[in-house]
């Protein structure tokens, strides 16, 4: 029997037209939604969705991401899933006051597909597009203007925010969702601030999971690593090495990478790409990526938990890469913005030192005068870890 | 910049210390940063700043600022005011 090959949409032809990506949803061909700005071949995308096998051919569609891996893959989502799992958000989130979604991520990342766009959709709210924070003057009108609105975030875009508004407040946004990182604990006086009338909500899960798995209310817990509990309709489940699985009757019904397609039965395992570990309440904890732990000398070094305490003491951004050091042991680069000077650094480090043993401390500290970001608001580790601007500023001498 | 001052630059970044808190008669237990690696990471800076090497055995029986002083003067590193 034969089938129709999915169709591709760019990011461009629908901010010039929302209406395209409407058409779509309502069509019966799958089609691939992605962002021009990805990197990513159009060659690769072409040969991988014509992986696509005929049960995925209709009703579905398809998003590209990268992840934290930098490898680009296809994730295939089953449009009636997507839409149950939209209305549980509607219910969770206590969106019924909500009548605008302000969007300052690009439509193309999955949760601002599913947040925003497709619940704009589905509970007839109106979408509100922007040219994201490198646009400023735009985004305090969209602010100012909006009524009853919600926002979806990501924490790496909050410090962005601080600066461009450094004492204003948007009293028209009533929910602010954070996902796709760490949530900004830190930071959450200053979000209050800038979003007095907000309700805020922590969410958690990965593109596979289409992507949400997890929700906590930011005045649920105090902790920056508590994600809430599972949505009804999906099960988490830590393994031996505490990575974190889940099933999820909303999730992903196949990826396609460059091994080729992998369908996602109902009763399949996925990792998210995080450890974690259930908490007595039955919400659960985030201990970090799965890259991010690694063991240092013996000792097991958790990344985010180095970067919480530093982001507890520094004003600024920051964020950290991979590298080993000259003996061959696995360490990483803590890069600072803006760029500190050495008793800043010193005191910093200070912090940590007081919290961590020598292992945890980072090989050196780098300062640059600006983050690299991806298009997602989130840090761009690569670049981050090729920036020829990076300035020096400590280095531990092993 | 002369040897002591070299030296103090060295340590208070080694062992993250203040300007304030460094002082040329600190002990070893004063530091609360000075662990294992601390004593690696000293041994590997002294080279750096001063091009001795010290063996392990004195890298690991240095008590204090002064024994680091005391190894790099016999070992020819002038520290005359």
């Amino acid at each position: 029997m034969k089938h129709s090959k999915p169709y591709l949409i760019r990011e461009n032809d629908v901010s010039c037209n929302i209406g395209r990506l409407d058409e779509a949803w309502e069509g019966s061909p799958t089609f691939l939604y992605f962002s021009g700005k990805s990197g990513v071949p159009i060659d690769w995308l072409e040969t991988k969705v014509g992986l696509i096998e005929n049960e995925f051919s209709e009703g579905h569609f398809i998003l590209l991401t990268s992840g934290s891996t930098g490898r680009p893959k296809l994730v295939v989502g089953h449009r009636r899933r997507a839409e149950r799992l939209c209305g549980i958000l509607h219910e969770l989130q206590s969106s019924e006051p909500v009548k605008e979604a302000v969007c300052l991520l690009p439509l193309t990342y999955c949760y601002s597909f599913v947040n925003q766009w497709l619940w704009a959709r589905q509970f007839g709210r109106s979408l509100i597009m922007t040219p994201g924070l490198s646009e400023p003057a735009e985004i305090r009108t969209a602010l100012t203007h909006t009524r009853d609105a919600m926002l979806c975030l990501v924490g790496a875009q909050v410090p962005l925010l601080i600066r461009h508004f450094p004492s204003e407040s948007f009293a028209g946004i009533i929910r602010v969702h954070f996902a796709g990182g760490r949530f900004p604990q830190e930071n959450l006086s200053n979000i209050k601030r800038l979003f007095p009338n907000a309700e805020i909500y922590n969410n958690y899960g990965c593109a596979e999971a289409m992507p949400r798995l997890t929700i906590r209310p930011a005045k649920a817990s105090p902790e920056a690593s508590n994600i809430g509990k599972p949505l009804p309709g999906v099960e988490l489940k830590s393994d031996e090495h505490s990575r974190i699985l889940f099933r999820s009757v909303f999730g992903a019904v196949a990826m396609i990478d460059d091994t080729g397609l992998s369908r996602i039965a109902n009763d399949t395992w996925v990792p998210t790409g995080d450890l974690g570990r259930p908490l007595e309440d039955g919400q659960w904890q985030i201990l970090g990526r799965s890259n991010e732990v690694f063991k240092r000398y013996g000792e097991k070094v958790s990344i985010p938990q180095v970067l919480s305490t530093v982001r507890d003491h520094w004003d600024g951004q920051a964020d950290c890469y991979r590298q080993a050091d000259p003996q061959g042991e696995e360490g990483y680069v803590l890069v600072l913005s803006p760029i500190p000077i050495n008793e800043e650094v010193r005191k910093l480090l200070r912090r940590v030192g007081g919290a961590f043993s020598r292992a945890h401390w980072p090989l050196r500290v780098e300062g640059v005068t600006k983050m690299p970001l991806l298009p997602n608001g989130k840090v761009d580790r690569q670049r981050l870890a090729s920036n020829d601007n990076a300035r020096i500023v400590w280095h531990q001498r092993l | 910049m002369n040897n002591y001052d070299k030296l103090k630059e060295l340590l208070v970044d080694v062992f993250l210390l203040s300007e304030e808190e460094f002082r040329f008669d600190l002990k070893r237990e004063e530091i609360a940063t000075w662990d294992s690696m601390g004593t690696v990471s000293m041994a590997v800076g002294v080279q750096e700043t001063f091009g001795y090497h010290m063996t392990p055995d004195e890298a690991v029986g240095v008590a204090g600022v002064e024994d680091i002083i005391r190894i790099l003067v016999e070992n020819g590193i002038s520290f005359e005011e």
